[in-house]
């Protein structure tokens, strides 16, 4: 399902997603359509942009978070021109699991977007690194403690990639990444946590409080 | 002949006279010409304090303005104009001002009158008891004492004269201690109130200031389009050659190409978070989808250190004009990104007021002050941005006391 006004976007997108083999169920142009669609179709997942007519100001973040209330866990991807860490934590506050919010630069990296959408998809996590550097600055204080390394691994996690992206990204090997990771948990005093979402969870909820 | 040398002498004689008698003006100008000098030295030389001065007696003013408006059941509105700067300017502005003058003119008026009038009232009070209590010990009465402006010397008068007292404090208590009261209250407001005169240099300086806005409103506008011009427009041209070059080589080199593809996406990445800066900087969107008071929580909610903020009663929140909101929140960004960066600080303070036809801003902190809008660009561009609407700035930084920054919008309703 995409919710998005920009004709040339939407149609850009749908080619995209059916070129990569998805269906799209369901297109909306304006904020009061899409929430019906949402409920109606049931989406593996949703791509929505925040502004949408009539008022172009915040339906499709609207749209989701009740969609979400609704419907918990319906995985919504959300696509801004601009990001706001308050609309992240407005997203996060009805759980992690499968909430994406992403600049809608992003899509112009294709692989990229696709491998965000089918972890949103999966229940997983896909944030904006823009969102994540906004929350890093605001917990500036204890996140001084980290090594310059550690606070990457930390902001990587906390955009959603597993242990294999981060080692994939930082060139180092994964038993290197789980090293850093056990530091960061250590140093900021979250209980330690096997692999996968939950993780991502905690540090999510520690950023976000 | 004759007549002619004594005509002469007669004149001289009375020209000797006179300049004699210009000595009495003459000799005290000599005198008086180096304490002149001094004491204008020493006025130039002290008046960048002036603004310090003014503060606490304008402070007095208001307390009295409000006071009398109570008494006279209608409010007295200051006079003042807002301040336009600080140091020497806004001192000289102070002098030139004759909201200055009239304060110093009631200060002068209200404090004698203002005591007599008071101990007057007060005294009145006992005197009643006391003279209608006079005739049953007017005996032990000091000798010469007096009711009525009468001296007690005998009966009669000890049974006679304190009534006659009683009654004429009774007559003051009852018809001119209230007018008392109004007097003075009509006095502040004669004196302390809005004048003619007043409005007309009110128009005066909003024609001053427009001529300023434009400018700075045009200096907006300038920085705007070289943002556009020279950043995001020459990312897309860079971006569109790349594309053209990708394609005249697509079948010759594949390999070439696709870096060219690659490196067109990197420039069009690169315009769009241009981009987004630009748009930020002229309206950031969160103020459409959010309004003012959304804008600025989001705003504190991202600070490394706690904000309080405080938007009033809600009606700050009430929509102002864009461009209004937009340099509010631009003021507060700004502010709290010197916050962050700078002052050291634990705690900040926003506080957001909606008057009646302004919009005021107020950002505070418990840093370490000392901050110097000659300095930071920070504090400049809130200057530029706030004079572009005609609003006023004021920074209070002194070192170690924490940075105080006041901004008023005036915003048409």
């Amino acid at each position: 399902m995409i919710a998005e006004d920009n004709v040339l976007l939407r149609e850009g997108l749908v080619m995209l997603l059916t070129s990569d083999g998805h269906e799209v169920v369901a297109v909306a142009g304006a904020g009061p359509d899409v929430l019906p669609a949402l409920l109606e179709h049931r989406p593996d997942a949703a791509v929505l942009d925040v502004r949408l007519p009539p008022g172009f100001r915040d339906e499709g973040l609207r749209a989701a978070v009740e969609a979400r209330k609704r419907l918990p866990g319906l995985p919504v991807l959300v696509l801004s021109q601009y990001v706001e860490e308050t609309y992240a934590a407005e997203l996060l506050a009805g759980g992690a699991e499968g909430v994406g919010y992403l600049l809608k630069d992003r899509v112009s990296r294709v692989d990229e977007f696709l491998d965000a959408l089918s972890r949103v998809a999966a229940g997983g996590t896909a944030l904006d690194p823009e969102v994540v550097s906004q929350l890093m600055t605001t917990r500036r204080d204890p996140l001084q403690a980290l090594t310059p390394r550690e606070r990457e691994v930390l902001g990587l996690m906390a955009q959603g990639f597993d242990n294999a992206t981060i080692a994939a990204t930082l060139v180092i090997t994964e038993r290197s990444v789980s090293k850093h990771i056990g530091a960061v948990f250590a140093k900021l005093g979250l209980p330690p946590t096997d692999s996968g979402h939950r993780r991502v969870l905690a540090v999510l909820a520690y950023l976000n409080s | 002949m004759n007549s002619g040398v004594g005509r002469a002498v007669r004149r001289s004689a009375g020209a000797t006279r006179q300049l004699v008698g210009a000595l009495r003006t003459a000799l005290p100008a000599m005198a008086g010409l180096a304490p002149l000098l001094a004491g204008l030295v020493l006025m130039v030389v002290l008046l960048p304090w002036l603004p310090a001065v003014v503060r606490p007696l304008r402070a007095l003013a208001n307390a009295e303005r409000r006071r009398a408006g109570r008494v006279l059941g209608r409010e007295i509105p200051a006079p003042y104009r807002p301040p336009r700067g600080d140091g020497l300017g806004e001192a000289v502005r102070l002098v030139r001002s004759p909201d200055t003058w009239r304060d110093i003119a009631w200060m002068a008026v209200h404090g004698f009158t203002g005591l007599v009038a008071a101990v007057l009232a007060v005294g009145l009070w006992p005197q009643i008891p006391y003279s209608l209590s006079l005739p049953l010990w007017w005996w032990a009465a000091p000798d010469g004492s007096t009711s009525a402006f009468v001296t007690l010397d005998s009966w009669s008068r000890a049974l006679t004269m304190p009534f006659l007292q009683a009654a004429l404090d009774v007559l003051l208590l009852l018809w001119l201690v209230p007018r008392l009261a109004r007097w003075q209250a009509r006095l502040a407001e004669a004196l302390l109130g809005p004048t003619h005169r007043s409005l007309a240099e009110r128009v005066e300086e909003l024609t001053e200031t427009r001529a300023e806005a434009l400018e700075a409103h045009g200096a907006e506008l300038r920085r705007i389009e070289r943002d556009l011009h020279d950043g995001t427009q020459a990312q897309l041209v860079a971006a569109a050659l790349r594309l053209g070059l990708a394609d005249r080589r697509f079948d010759a080199d594949p390999d070439a190409a696709r870096t060219l593809f690659l490196e067109a996406r990197e420039g069009v990445e690169e315009a769009l978070t241009q981009l987004r800066t630009v748009i930020r900087g002229i309206y950031p969107p969160i103020l459409s989808d959010r309004g003012l008071g959304g804008a600025l929580r989001a705003l504190a909610a991202g600070q490394p250190i706690p904000i309080d903020l405080d938007l009033g009663d809600g009606d700050a929140a009430a929509r102002a004009p864009a461009a209004v909101e937009a340099a509010a929140y631009f003021v507060v960004a700004e502010a709290l990104t010197n916050i962050a960066r700078h002052s050291g600080a634990r705690h900040g303070w926003v506080t957001v007021r909606r008057e009646p036809g302004r919009l005021t801003v107020g950002v505070r902190d418990d840093g370490k002050g000392g901050a110097d809008p000659a300095r930071g660009s920070g504090l400049a561009g809130i200057r530029r941005r706030v004079a572009a609407l005609d609003g006023t700035t004021r920074i209070d930084s002194p070192d170690g006391g924490g940075t105080t920054l006041d901004v008023g919008l005036p915003c048409g309703s």
